[in-house]
């Protein structure tokens, strides 16, 4: 009924590291979690700030942005090793009109991004009673 | 460096999304590890890490400048009273755990692309560092270190005399 784990990939949506070392737009790596009421979805998103993270839903389409300044001045400063990138934040969900949009909530600590998005009413499980037929 | 020619992406996503998680997992440490040997002129990769790539959550970048030398490491998700820096000579060690955030275990996950537990880095610094005047900071999952460099390690600038 409810497809959140499909990805929208899009063209400017990178592989976590085929940019290893370099500047660009990066898909942050994530985790998803279906409970009963809600899909949490967790994102690490180091360097970002909760300001400079946006977050938008529409038509059932989850994105997620984050720009991430430099981290060196490369006029002061001349990279040794780099093991990663650093860039913006880009990734996109599928994740159904099944949300209740106006209740979805994101938190930011420590690089993690946390959202939850709660099920719409109409979809959530429900336990069904089965009435005894009694003649 | 890409050592597999079809990580190439051509228009619109290109051939990732049919290859599965595990397969891009095994490719991506295999193109790591080559990839160390090809572009760790410093060796300090090799010294740690075993077979296993360091997944991104706990990897370094190192930068200079001619007073300071300067470590930066992603740790996102990782609580700052988990970190444990050290300076001993010309290597700079940095522990740290990265805790679960993963509570609800019986339920049903549908990505989990995030790696948690404890690390252990050791890196061989550039030059040689006074560790009196070593500062760290971490804020937003980024842990920065930066090490002043001992007067004898920094550049000298030669005057010519004509």
């Amino acid at each position: 009924m409810m497809a959140i784990a499909t990805e929208r990939c899009q063209p400017n949506c990178c592989d976590t590291d085929s940019m290893m070392g370099q500047t660009g737009t990066f898909a942050p790596i994530v985790d998803i979690l279906e409970k009963e009421n809600e899909w949490l979805l967790r994102a690490d998103l180091p360097g970002a700030t909760a300001e400079t993270i946006d977050l938008r839903y529409e038509r059932g389409l989850m994105v997620i942005r984050a720009s991430v300044p430099a981290r060196q001045d490369e006029k002061e400063t001349r990279y040794l090793v780099r093991e990663y990138g650093v860039g913006d934040f880009h990734r996109a969900f599928e994740v159904g009109e099944g949300i209740d949009a106006s209740r979805i909530e994101a938190a930011f600590k420590d690089g993690v991004l946390t959202l939850h998005l709660p099920k719409a009413e109409e979809i959530r499980p429900r336990k069904i009673s089965v009435q005894c037929d009694r003649n | 460096m890409s050592l597999i020619p079809w990580r190439k992406k051509e228009g619109n996503g290109g051939s990732l999304a049919t290859v599965s998680p595990s397969m891009t997992r095994l490719r991506d440490e295999v193109e790591s590890l080559f990839s160390r040997f090809a572009n760790d002129p410093w060796g300090w990769g090799g010294l740690e890490t075993g077979l296993t790539a360091w997944p991104r959550s706990f990897r370094a970048d190192m930068a200079e400048s001619d007073d300071e030398v300067i470590v930066t490491l992603e740790l996102p998700g990782v609580d700052s009273k988990d970190l444990d820096i050290n300076v001993s000579g010309q290597t700079l060690t940095v522990r740290g755990e990265k805790r679960e955030d993963r509570e609800e275990k019986e339920r049903s996950y549908h990505y989990v692309e995030r790696q948690f537990g404890s690390f252990h880095r050791s890196i061989p610094l550039p030059a040689s560092v006074d560790a009196d005047k070593v500062d760290a900071s971490f804020k937003n999952g980024v842990l920065t270190i930066r090490l002043g460099k001992r007067p004898e390690a920094r550049p000298k600038k030669i005057p010519v005399i004509t």
